[in-house]
């Protein structure tokens, strides 16, 4: 720790600390442009100086550690000058344009102008001309008003990983640019808007909509991906104008499916009033109507139940509650990616904070495309690997993440018990094996290479295993993760609340899912199966849409076409065309709620929104059809009930509503000590594996609702099917179309190549033609 | 002019085993590979006579650093040249010492001569003209760099000569 004196008060700061955050610390207000807290220090805007004791001239304070006994003064007749200065510099080429401004309101130049500049500018000469940028779908420009602090710059490096921006040219001739035409080929790219101190980057799609002082802001949470970002939902009445990055969240950034998500809540696809189809037309009408259908379709019938993990804790609970008030014989099931129902060893969720996963000593991703899934996790292992950190990746695809952990191994998905196989070799040859690891080796004879990876990075002393969803959806999965977990025991990782085991959720509230339905859960899969043999008189499908999510579209579409279906949802989309009763819920901007994200951290939105139209909170929805369907006692009618309700499933809840856990609790993952499952031994019926790809433009009701993100998805796209060009030469075909065999039938689809996947596996992505071959795990390939 | 460009669609090109082994020589001098990207941009420049964005690509690879930090570098520098010059690059300084003796009534009777602006090149592909900041000769003011070569004292008689020169040597073929 440093002592210093700050403006003649003592403050106590880490060694090395800049000035500058020495003074943010303490609240001493200097002005700042290039300074950016997540970002390296570039100090070339000066807009920092402060005077400290004894030197000569001002120092650049975002720059200059403090030191012992430093005696710094930020606000002097010398540094009001200077500062003056400062911004007349870089206000020489400025257009002064704000009243056409977006930033305008809402900018660092405007305010430290008004604060430290000059009334008047002396510059007579003439100004440069800048050429605009193009930048992709969500960032348009105004270079003209850059004033070259590189922030945008070093984001692109250290942030998004891609470097495609940089300072070309100098003195006068200074400029921005950005390598490659049309984009930034960043799934973060929205943070530019923010990160741009003036209005050079301004948000595309929202750019000369509004003003910063016309909006009201809402506190609240993302729900496009397990992560649960903190965000702000900018709005101008009813009608949301954009999401931001809270500024006072877990995170420093929030990616683009989060941020430009918005645009569905304004979309056709939107619910928002009840419907009956009538005739095969589907008609408006009020909500008795409606729920006197419903009641029709499931009062007293065989029902199955499929809903989205990311309603609030308080709308979940109310689907319980409705099960269990009155349809305790339906079949409920929310997972839409999972084939393997048998309990995990460990359940959804990270047993870590993102923060501790970035510090940890060795993380090892085991099968995810994390960029595509959680990119702000990724963004953060990207740092951390920056830093010169370890970091394993084994998987099917580890390509596009923006780094080179140096780590790597390709396996396919039937190679996981080899792969674990080995790494059990590795920790008995150095006296950890177990045996429970005995009963589990005897039935993999195969051992593969990758598994000293994972065995190499388990005996560093804190260890962070994040398991995708190659693990997750595979047939076999509780047999791999309970694998997975004698390792990590045998390692040294015995189980503790923090103890590395870290399974990634496919959405939000993974820990309130395993709690709540635990019991009752069947999987999606089974479900179906039922529907299709005729054992179930309706679905109920409660914001889940299993055509366009999920590895069951091949079934859902078949169980839809024959059994009448209630949706319930904030999003019609593709599952609308089968409907025959449609119920509007609120969307996650228009709800008090809590919600828990992947870190077991609870975020409380309590300023909603208003609805746009007769849509309700799903609560609200659930109990309404609850009384429709004859229970003598509407279980919970507040908000407050409801809560009590859902701490009966999680006693640790009354003390979050009360208050009395801190911001800093998480809410433990579920765990199974019991579930040893060991494998099956069961080869995949055909030659290549299928692995189903994610796309965060693509995946999701919602993000399927914004045209926004459907736009960004076509600039971004791959071929739907890909293969390693190897795999299509050992098989003597080229890239073009070709016959695709599985269990279930031929279809004969465009095959591209890339050579960053592993050999022997088919990428599908979950659209179009090959959009049900995600529902298979093998398939064969030959020529037209 | 926009700089941006399609990196997918560039033509790959590449250093020969000679240059190959004086990049790893440079590189050998410095901590850190991507410390040797200057003198590697100035024997790519040599060798490839300019600098476009493929060959600024393959010294992007063969340094292991970013293609945007080597055009930041290229564009940094006068002397890097991203487009491609006359076999004769003719480098007129216009600073003071130079302008005060001439230098700029030089350039326009050059320009004249050649019947091109600053900046561009003949037709043939034998001369471009740039104008430069100091080149370090003041006492000899003003000065003509023709390629690798200082000329001092340059009168328009002189450059007449010069460029006469240069032209029976292309015509006599002898290069
Ligand atoms: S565009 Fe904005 S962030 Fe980038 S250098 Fe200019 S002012 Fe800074
Ligand atoms: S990372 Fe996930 S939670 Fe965060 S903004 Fe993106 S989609 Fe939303
Ligand atoms: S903030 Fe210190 S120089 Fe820019």
């Amino acid at each position: 720790m440093t002592t210093l004196y700050i403006d003649d008060k003592e403050v106590t700061v880490p060694a090395n600390t800049s000035i500058l955050e020495a003074c943010r610390m303490h609240g001493v207000d200097v002005p700042y442009f290039c300074y950016h807290p997540e970002l390296k220090v570039a100090a070339n805007c000066r807009m920092c100086l402060v005077e400290v004791e004894g030197w000569p001239k001002p120092a650049a304070s975002c720059c200059t550690p403090v030191a012992e006994d430093m005696r710094v003064r930020t606000q002097t007749e010398t540094l009001k000058k200077d500062r003056k200065m400062v911004m007349e510099y870089l206000l020489i080429h400025h257009p002064l344009d704000c009243p056409v401004c977006d930033q305008g309101g809402d900018c660092k130049l405007q305010d430290y102008s008004v604060e430290h500049g000059a009334s008047q500018g002396r510059y007579v000469e003439p100004k440069r001309r800048t050429e605009d940028k193009n930048l992709g779908p969500f960032i348009t420009t105004c270079m003209t008003r850059c004033i070259h602090c590189t922030r945008c710059v070093r984001f692109a490096e250290e942030v998004a990983g891609t470097g495609d921006m940089g300072v070309l040219n100098r003195g006068d001739h200074m400029r921005i640019d950005s390598i490659v035409e049309d984009t930034l080929r960043s799934e973060l790219a929205g943070n530019l808007a923010e990160l741009c101190p003036v209005g050079a980057l301004l948000d595309k799609p929202s750019n000369d909509v509004s003003r910063p002082w016309e909006l009201e802001r809402h506190h609240s949470t993302c729900i496009q991906c397990p992560h649960g970002c903190d965000v702000i939902i900018e709005s101008r009445g009813d009608e949301v104008i954009r999401i931001k990055h809270d500024p006072e969240g877990a995170e420093a950034w929030i990616c683009d499916r989060g941020r430009y998500v918005y645009d569905a809540f304004r979309s056709d696809d939107r619910l928002l009033v009840p419907a009956v189809r009538k005739q095969g037309e589907l008609l408006a009408c009020d909500w008795n109507e409606a729920l006197t259908r419903a009641r029709e379709l499931l009062k007293d019938k065989k029902v199955g139940i499929i809903f989205s993990p990311s309603w609030s804790l308080e709308g979940l609970t109310s689907i319980r509650l409705l099960h269990d008030a009155v349809m305790n014989e339906a079949k409920v099931a929310f997972d839409l990616h999972r084939r393997d129902m048998r309990p995990f060893a460990f359940e959804e969720g990270l047993s870590m904070s993102t923060a501790e996963i970035e510090a940890a000593d060795e993380v090892v991703i085991l099968g995810s495309d994390l960029r595509q899934r959680l990119p702000i996790l990724m963004q953060r292992l990207r740092r951390r690997v920056a830093n010169g950190k370890a970091l394993t990746r084994i998987g099917a695809m580890n390509y596009r993440t923006n780094t080179s952990p140096g780590k790597d191994a390709l396996i396919r998905p039937r190679d996981w018990p080899a792969v674990i196989a080995r790494a059990m070799e590795q920790l008995k040859d150095v006296g950890k094996g177990s045996p429970a690891m005995e009963a589990w080796l005897e039935r993999v004879p195969a051992r593969h290479e990758a598994g000293k990876l994972l065995a190499d990075a388990l005996m560093a002393e804190r260890c962070a295993v994040l398991v995708g969803e190659e693990i997750r959806a595979h047939e076999d999965a509780a047999a791999l993760i309970h694998g997975i977990d004698l390792l990590m025991r045998s390692a040294g990782h015995g189980e503790a609340g923090d103890d590395g085991r870290n399974l990634i959720p496919e959405g939000m509230n993974a820990q309130v899912l395993s709690a709540v339905f635990g019991d009752i859960r069947t999987g999606v899969g089974e479900l179906l199966q039922a529907a299709e043999a005729g054992e179930l008189d309706a679905l109920m499908l409660v914001g889940s849409d299993p055509l366009g999510d999920g590895l069951f579209s091949m079934q859902a579409r078949r169980v839809l076409r024959q059994v009448p279906l209630v949706q319930v949802g904030a999003i019609g989309g593709q599952i609308a065309e089968f409907a025959d009763v449609q119920l509007p819920a609120a969307a996650y901007s228009e709800i008090e709620g809590t919600f828990v994200n992947m870190e077991g951290r609870v975020r409380i939105a309590d300023k909603p929104l208003r609805s746009i139209g007769e849509e309700r909170p799903l609560w609200k929805v659930m109990m309404r059809l609850t009384q429709e369907l004859g229970a003598d006692d509407v279980p919970a009618v507040s908000l407050d009930e409801l809560r009590q309700k859902a701490a009966v499933f999680m006693p640790e809840l009354a003390d979050v509503f009360a208050g009395k856990k801190g911001a800093e609790w998480r809410m433990p993952t579920a765990r199974n000590r019991n579930a040893r499952c060991l494998p099956s031994g069961v080869e995949p019926a055909m030659a290549l594996d299928i692995v189903s790809r994610f796309s965060m433009y693509r995946e999701g009701a919602w993000a399927r609702a914004s045209g926004l993100l459907r736009e960004a998805g076509q600039l971004f796209a791959l071929p739907d099917v890909l293969v390693h060009p190897h795999t299509l030469r050992q098989l003597g075909l080229e890239e073009g179309e070709c016959v695709i065999r599985t269990a279930s039938g031929e279809i004969t689809h465009h095959v591209g190549t890339r050579e960053d996947v592993a050999e022997g596996v088919l990428f599908v992505a979950k659209r179009g033609g090959a959009g049900d071959l995600s529902t298979e795990t093998s398939a064969s390939l030959r020529g037209v | 002019m926009s700089m941006q460009v399609d990196t997918t669609q560039m033509e790959k090109v590449s250093f020969n085993a000679e240059q190959l082994e004086e990049i790893r020589e440079l590189v050998a001098r410095y901590p850190h590979p991507r410390s040797a990207l200057l003198p590697v941009l100035h024997l790519a420049q040599q060798h490839f006579g300019y600098l476009p964005m493929n060959v600024q690509q393959l010294v992007a690879d063969t340094l292991d650093v970013n293609l945007m930090q080597v055009r930041e570098v290229v564009t940094f520098y006068t002397m890097f040249r991203e487009q491609p010059t006359g076999k004769y690059l003719l480098e007129v300084c216009t600073n003071a010492g130079c302008m005060l003796n001439g230098a700029c009534e030089l350039l326009e009777h050059m320009c004249r001569t050649l019947g091109i602006r600053v900046g561009e090149t003949t037709p043939d592909g034998l001369f471009t003209v740039t104008e430069v900041e100091c080149a370090g000769a003041c006492g000899g003011a003003p000065v003509v760099q023709v390629n690798n070569v200082y000329h001092e004292k340059v009168t328009a008689e002189h450059m007449d000569q010069l460029i006469a020169d240069a032209r029976a040597q292309e015509d006599g073929g002898v290069a």
